[in-house]
């Protein structure tokens, strides 16, 4: 396995497990290396577009799709763990990543009223909300966050 | 990329932001999407599908045009 795929499942492995996203320190731990070596693997991993850094703060990871370094409304809870996904798309990733059942908790975008998602045996149970990409698949990695 | 409780509420939510109706999906073809781009996301296999790949994905599930499609110049004047 090369370096870059040991680091990618390091951050997977630990996230999956107790939630938080990694730091640099922490994947250098993991896997034994430095933790420099480990922020480079971190530039290649983003401009594979694998993984979003916080802007200017090498050492710390925003996204690692599906999952997000930080809270945001789509909030995820798959047996009493409970993790934040970056948007729609990766709220329902999460669970099809873990490959487990899982309870999603996120709003509506225009009245902020609470939606609530059921993954059960792998698919949605029936729900009759819509989801809205407002942005081309050709733009996304312009502002991904924004996206 | 949210969720919202109906299509009047997207509707209100374009409004409200100025920005123009996109493409609607279902939670069931979110579903596929979530299981094709992050099924194996644990894995030493896992990788992000080229452009040509990610066309491919969406139109099986129904989703087609220019909105889907990554390489598409369509949409570079209104960055």
């Amino acid at each position: 396995m090369d370096f870059d795929t040991s680091v990618k499942l390091n951050i997977y492995e630990m996230i999956a497990r107790t939630t938080r996203m990694p730091a640099s320190i922490d994947v250098a731990l993991g896997i034994g290396s430095s933790m420099a070596d480990v922020e480079q693997a971190f530039q290649r991993l983003y401009e594979k577009r694998l993984l979003v850094l916080e802007p200017g703060a090498p050492s710390r990871i925003r996204m690692a799709p599906p999952f997000s370094g930080i809270e945001t409304q789509h909030r995820v809870t798959i047996e009493e763990k409970v993790y934040f996904a970056n948007c729609a798309w990766d709220a329902f990733g999460i669970a099809a990543a873990l490959k487990r059942d899982a309870d999603i908790e996120s709003t509506c975008g225009d009245c902020d009223e609470p939606l609530a998602f059921k993954i059960r045996d792998e698919k949605p149970l029936p729900q009759d909300y819509v989801v809205h990409f407002a942005v081309p698949a050709a733009q996304w990695w312009q502002d991904i966050i924004y996206t | 990329m949210l969720f919202f409780r109906s299509e009047e509420h997207v509707d209100g939510w374009c409004k409200l932001n100025g920005v123009p109706k996109r493409p609607l999906v279902s939670l069931g073809q979110l579903w596929q999407l979530a299981v094709t781009w992050y099924g194996n996301r644990l894995t030493t296999e896992s990788r992000r599908p080229g452009p040509d790949e990610m066309v491919k994905i969406f139109s099986e599930i129904g989703l087609k045009g220019p909105f889907w499609d990554p390489k598409s110049d369509q949409w570079a004047s209104s960055a």
